[in-house]
């Protein structure tokens, strides 16, 4: 169990070659649980690639509770990883699985019995013990590669790489709940890779969303909710995605024209295109006397929500309303945005004061 | 509806009928038959060949010195392959170069490659003795004994179908995931852990194929032997089939070879049958 310090990291395939990932500087809590979130490509892969040691950085160094770890071997960092599809030795039983770690490691039999037997136990693993390993369902291989994790003792993190991909629906609930008692019960700092936004948000305290290679934003599923740092995170996170409709300066406001959306500013502001954002849940319907004018174009469910598409001019605005709401397709209708609601955001960045 | 299908058929079958089922019927009538070089023609004396079979020495001998030369060139082929195929499994330099480099010798005329052997293997004229001897090995009786000769045989065909395993094998490694290699390296596994607990189980069915399919193709070895030794010195290197061809196409005893030739696929089918299901059992570990 360790804090995870990324310093001034940054990594490209070859010299010279573009970032894969860009510099950046990290200090990751023990026992804390993070997320990196983004689309493919984004680089969150070479990220977790380079914490296991299965990557060495270009720039940078990776420090375990202040022991620079840059240059150690993957087997002695003392990490775990759960990949995508799930990893066991096919020709191994369960317990051989489970106790191969420490079997590598050079641990007395006895020791290894009962560490994996505490970790099956804990796992719900116990009647598999003796089974072959390659007999088991997806969910529970994913289980056993967890457990070889475990049963270390000393395991610093356990970085898991999209481990829910493959996984039935109603067994990804499960496994992501065991994930969650894991992390309370053994205070092992885990990191989750993965593009799904909901798993992020629900496994994680910490979110870091990344895009092309950089860090784009890190910081709480609230903090990235109600703040989101860019236009992309406001984007990419939510459901639906943030509404942003471009706007102008006029004197001390920044007002969207023709709309009653304004948000007041003080001093002079970056050059650059102007928009204002607000979350489809913050905003209301009323059929009168709202900021913005428009038509229902189409309405949708997420859950028990209703989601309403509001066509003004060239831009659709989302509002997502519990329940039904007296909207009808083709009808007008108005929107309306509490004002501490609102963001600004200059060239796609958020405007720290607004 | 739809007769004419079988009009479709009737090519492929027509060819089966000739060359597999009608040779194995005739093969079988015949070998109830005295057919030789003297009295050509089918006539019927019972299981007198099979009798006659059953007390040929020569024959047995034949049989069981070509399973020790199967199973033991298998087995090193299988190593050499194994070894070599892990060699340019991964990055190393020019390994291009090496891949088409091992496959040479596959791709030779088995016949000229053992002439060419012969050769190399002369006790006065070829190469190798006076390498040995400048190496204080000294010179070997290759083809003039029969231990030596055993082993030419051997050198040659494990040099030979080598390349054959190496290509299956190479195939079946650059097929793996990479996530258990991965897996293992975080579990802290050195190279001969991995191997044995990683790369070996996963080329578990993919061993089992190479090594049966190099199997079925050793207990036809003939050529090699024709060649390189033509079954000497005695009856040292001689194999089944080249027995059979003797008895068959040089004596003439057409009766009596069908006899061997019979008795010799009722062995194999039946040993081929139960070492592939053993292999099975011992190396194909992801059967759920």
């Amino acid at each position: 169990m360790a804090e995870i310090i990324l310093e001034n990291l940054a990594h490209a395939y070859a010299p010279g070659a573009p970032y894969a990932l860009k510099p950046l500087h990290m200090t990751w809590r023990n026992g804390g649980t993070y997320a990196l979130l983004g689309p493919s490509g984004c680089g969150k892969s070479t990220m977790l690639n380079i914490i296991s040691g299965l990557l060495r950085p270009s720039e940078g160094r990776v420090l375990f509770d202040g022991q620079d770890v840059t240059a150690l071997d993957t087997g002695k960092r003392n990490v775990a990883q759960v990949f995508q599809v799930p990893v066991i030795y096919k020709s191994m039983t369960v317990g051989e699985n489970l106790g191969f770690p420490l079997v590598c490691r050079g641990a007395s039999p006895q020791k290894i019995k009962a560490r994996v037997e505490t970790v099956a136990e804990r796992l719900g693993l116990t009647q598999w013990l003796k089974r072959p390993a390659n007999a088991l369902t997806a969910d529970m291989k994913q289980l056993v590669s967890l457990g070889r994790g475990l049963v270390r003792e000393d395991v610093a993190a356990i970085l898991l790489d999209e481990p829910l991909t493959v996984i039935d629906p109603q067994l990804k609930f499960d496994l992501r709940r065991i994930l969650k008692e894991i992390n309370e019960e053994f205070r092992v700092t885990m990191v989750l890779v993965t593009h799904d936004q909901t798993e992020a948000l629900t496994f994680a305290e910490e979110i870091v969303v990344m895009n092309h290679g950089e860090v784009v934003q890190m910081g709480s599923p609230t903090e990235l909710f109600e703040r989101p740092a860019t236009e992309h995170v406001g984007w990419f996170i939510g459901s639906p995605a943030m509404n942003f409709l471009p706007a102008l300066r006029e004197a001390d406001r920044i007002v969207v024209p023709g709309t009653g959306l304004s948000v007041p500013v003080t001093g002079p502001l970056p050059q650059g295109e102007l928009k204002i954002g607000f979350r489809p849940e913050h905003a209301t319907l009323a059929p009168t006397g709202g900021h913005i004018e428009g038509r229902v174009a189409r309405i949708w469910f997420e859950g028990s929500d209703e989601v309403i598409g509001i066509d003004r001019g060239a831009h659709r605005v989302k509002v997502r309303a519990s329940g039904t709401s007296p909207a009808r397709t083709g009808e007008p209708v108005t929107v309306s945005v509490p004002g501490d609601r609102l963001s600004v955001f200059v060239n796609g960045k958020r405007l720290s004061s607004g | 509806m739809y007769r004419q299908k079988y009009i479709f058929l009737l090519p492929g079958l027509l060819v089966l009928v000739a060359i597999i089922l009608f040779p194995l019927l005739f093969t079988i009538r015949v070998s109830f038959s005295s057919w030789d070089v003297y009295n050509p023609g089918l006539n019927w004396i019972g299981g007198e060949n099979y009798a006659r079979l059953w007390e040929d020495a020569r024959y047995w001998e034949a049989l069981t010195r070509l399973s020790v030369l199967t199973v033991g060139t298998v087995l090193l082929q299988y190593t050499l392959g194994f070894a070599l195929a892990l060699l340019v499994w991964r990055d190393i330099a020019a390994r291009r170069f090496f891949r088409v480099l091992f496959l040479v010798p596959m791709m030779t005329t088995p016949v000229v490659m053992s002439v060419i052997w012969r050769t190399i293997f002369h006790e006065s004229l070829g190469p190798l003795n006076p390498i040995l001897d400048a190496i204080g090995i000294g010179a070997q009786p290759w083809l003039s004994q029969a231990g030596h000769a055993f082993a030419a045989v051997m050198i040659v065909e494990v040099w030979q179908w080598t390349p054959f395993m190496f290509l299956l094998l190479l195939a079946g490694l650059l097929s793996l995931p990479n996530e258990p290699f991965l897996a293992a390296r975080i579990d802290g596994a050195g190279p001969i852990r991995t191997f044995l607990s990683v790369t070996f189980p996963m080329m578990g069915a993919i061993s089992v194929g190479a090594i049966l399919i190099r199997l079925i193709e050793a207990s036809k070895l003939m050529e090699t032997v024709y060649v390189l030794t033509s079954g000497g010195p005695g009856t040292s290197t001689e194999t089944t089939s080249y027995y059979i061809y003797i008895r068959g196409m040089r004596d003439f005893q057409i009766g009596y070879s069908a006899s061997l030739s019979l008795t010799y696929l009722i062995v194999m089918s039946v040993a081929l049958t139960l070492i592939a299901k053993a292999l099975i059992r011992l190396m194909v570990k992801d059967r759920t």
